[in-house]
């Protein structure tokens, strides 16, 4: 099977502050792969590189073969990031917004009418999508910019706390819409999250990350195993150090 | 009392106190802007007085009598530096350049029956006077450049003192662009030519500075919003982006410089209608108003000033975190706008020595109000300069902006005053 990201020795410094510190990882082609980890351990940073917003100050990063630091126009037309904070442009209309997003991908406009319709079918946001976006919930706009980045079904979607701070029911659908969409597009998901309940469900492989360095990496499944815990949040405990 | 005013008002003096982007724009830029301001006021006034002291003054006597001989020694009795030449009319001394030669700005003329009239009215017959002609070059000046001829006033005045009150008058008349305006007082002409000095200086300033505003608060709202993170890792080419946001930018600040010229078109031709029909003064038939080319060059001079600020805007506002922290920095650049606009109003740019002509030619945003008082001249070789100058500002602003949109400095990049902070 390709390898969708290969991560070999990765460095980012920050001034004096070391905020990855020779992380190496793969990501399988069709995966659902999670970085978890406390807040400053480093996923975001790890995110942002490949995502080509960062460069790295050593090591090389690999999307779908393509290097991110000499390739980056090209890593760019097969992946779409999601930021944990993003926003969406508040005097353009849900619908506006999208289609604002899907012309960078297609010039036909036929494909980017579908494209467009493909995403309100994901965020479910109906006819709310005519409304200016500063009209929206928080768990609306997450809905609108999750739809945006799965919408040109990319090979690598790119999902930062995809579900961070919203209330129960829209973090179950927003879950919900990864999963399903993963399986019926075979799109690479790389997530990142500090909610272990929300890998566990997701992710076929995770890689517990701390102070810029992975600690233990394999599937929720087989890691419970080997640390003999219930579940993740143990599994993390005893990996620091802290259990 | 209102309730909880007080722990309100403290935390906000605090929040405010401690941003150094406020302290510095609110309080320390204009402790040091109205100090230059002065001095360079006050060294517009020494120049101008200086100027009308130290300057050569051309004096053509065509009466080659007693009385002219007295007036020439009485010249250079009280200290004046006087060139004579004899027999020649006005125009002949424009025609040959002996203004130029002798460094000069403005000459008399002694015509020819001065020393007969002077003698009848010191004999008694006070119905006769005697005529001295003034003549001032017009170099579309700044506030003070009637000086010169204030100066011929006064020294006429304290001769007309010496020998008997008001024998001796003077007739003002003002060069034009080698051409003589008779009967046009240079101190009237400039009077009237204050508004233009003014109003075009004051209007491109505001249109820069709020200009600047709008590109700064573009990419700082995508910041604020967090929505520029999303848009850097679309396939599209981030030239582009920084152009799309620079172009409609320029659209409005386009509008606005079309906008401009109209409005001072207008009120160029409204300065001409309110003049007194007595004065005969209008500006367009002196030729003070610029020509349709003269207005091309002028707008496109506003045009690429506006580019090159606006591209300007764009880079500071990188190294804003948001909205506020934007307009803040872009409070840093007013002074490099106010100064030379308020510096211009008031100064003969022509008379500046050479290194403050140099400090305000380097200021890309001096050339569009050297351009509004020179175009008026029909000077355009300094206005092509001054495009050309300000272009190459542009591209190579242009240029940092593109590598700044380019990598990741454009997320990274923040003005740092005190501890450098770091993100995941």
């Amino acid at each position: 099977m390709s390898l969708a990201v290969n991560a070999e020795l990765v460095v980012k410094e920050f001034g004096s502050i070391r905020a990855l510190d020779g992380l190496s990882f793969q990501i399988k082609s069709g995966e659902i792969y999670g970085l978890i980890g406390p807040n400053g351990a480093g996923k975001t940073t790890m995110l942002r590189i490949i995502s080509t917003l960062l460069l790295p100050t050593s090591g090389i990063v690999k999307v779908f073969g393509q290097n991110v630091e000499k390739k980056a126009a090209e890593v760019r037309k097969v992946i779409t990031y999601l930021p944990e904070e993003a926003g969406a442009y508040r005097n353009l209309s849900g619908w506006e917004y999208l289609e604002f997003m899907a012309k960078f991908n297609t010039k036909n406009p036929e494909k980017t009418k579908q494209v467009i319709n493909e995403a309100a079918k994901i965020s479910g946001l109906n006819e709310r999508l005519k409304d200016r976006a500063k009209t929206y919930s928080k768990g609306m706009k997450r809905r609108l910019l999750v739809a945006r980045a799965l919408m040109t079904k990319p090979k690598l979607a790119i999902l930062d706390e995809p579900a961070s701070g919203l209330d129960v029911l829209h973090a179950y659908y927003v879950r919900e819409i990864i999963k399903n969409y993963v399986k019926s597009h075979n799109v690479t998901v790389l997530l990142s999250s500090h909610n272990m309940l929300e890998v566990e469900y997701l992710c076929n492989r995770i890689a517990l990350l701390n102070k810029g360095k992975i600690m233990v990496e394999g599937s929720p499944q087989s890691l419970k195993t080997k640390y003999e815990c219930e579940n993740l949040e143990e599994v993390f405990a005893k990996v620091v150090g802290y259990a | 009392m209102l309730r909880g005013f007080g722990a309100i008002l403290v935390k906000e003096l605090k929040e405010l106190i401690r941003d150094p982007k406020i302290l510095i724009g609110m309080i320390v830029l204009p402790l040091l802007m109205f100090p230059v301001l002065g001095l360079v006021l006050g060294y517009a006034v020494e120049t101008a007085q200086e100027q009308a002291q130290q300057a050569t003054l051309l004096v053509v006597n065509n009466d080659g009598g007693n009385w002219s001989q007295t007036f020439i020694d009485y010249l250079n009795n009280i200290g004046l530096k006087i060139t004579v030449e004899n027999n020649l009319t006005p125009q002949q001394i424009i025609d040959q350049g002996l203004l130029i030669q002798n460094n000069s700005t403005q000459f008399i003329e002694i015509p020819s029956g001065f020393s007969n009239n002077m003698s009848q009215h010191t004999s008694g017959n006070f119905e006769v006077f005697a005529m001295i002609n003034s003549y001032g070059v017009f170099s579309g000046g700044g506030v003070f450049s009637d000086i010169g001829s204030s100066a011929i006033t006064s020294i006429i005045n304290s001769f007309n003192r010496i020998i008997a009150p008001n024998v001796l008058f003077t007739t003002q008349s003002t060069i034009i662009k080698g051409e003589i305006q008779e009967g046009i007082d240079p101190a009237t002409l400039s009077g009237l030519m204050i508004s233009q000095a003014l109003a075009l200086p004051i209007t491109i300033m505001i249109m820069l500075t709020y200009s600047m505003q709008i590109a700064a608060t573009s990419v700082a709202m995508e910041k604020e919003e967090k929505t520029l993170e999303t848009l850097l890792t679309m396939p599209v080419d981030r030239f582009a982006i920084l152009m799309g946001k620079l172009s409609s930018t320029i659209i409005v600040a386009g509008v606005a410089a079309i906008t401009v010229l109209i409005g001072y078109n207008f009120m160029l031709s409204s300065v001409t209608i309110g003049i007194p029909t007595q004065t005969s003064i209008d500006l367009v038939s002196l030729g003070l108003v610029p020509s349709p080319f003269g207005y091309i060059l002028l707008g496109i001079s506003l045009f690429i000033t506006l580019l090159s600020a606006l591209a300007l805007a764009v880079i500071m506002s990188a190294f804003a975190e948001d909205v506020r922290g934007a307009q803040s920095l872009i409070g840093y650049t007013y002074p490099i706008i106010f100064i030379p606009s308020l510096a211009l109003i008031y100064l003969d740019f022509n008379t500046l020595p050479i290194a403050l002509k140099a400090i305000l030619y380097a200021i890309p945003y001096s050339h569009p109000v050297i351009a509004s008082k020179v175009v008026v001249l029909g000077d355009y070789t300094t206005v092509i300069l001054g495009i050309i100058y300000v272009a190459a500002f542009t591209v190579v602003i242009m240029y940092i902006a593109s590598r700044l949109f380019a990598t990741e400095k454009i997320l990274t990049a923040k003005l740092r005053f005190k501890r450098k902070k770091t993100g995941n």
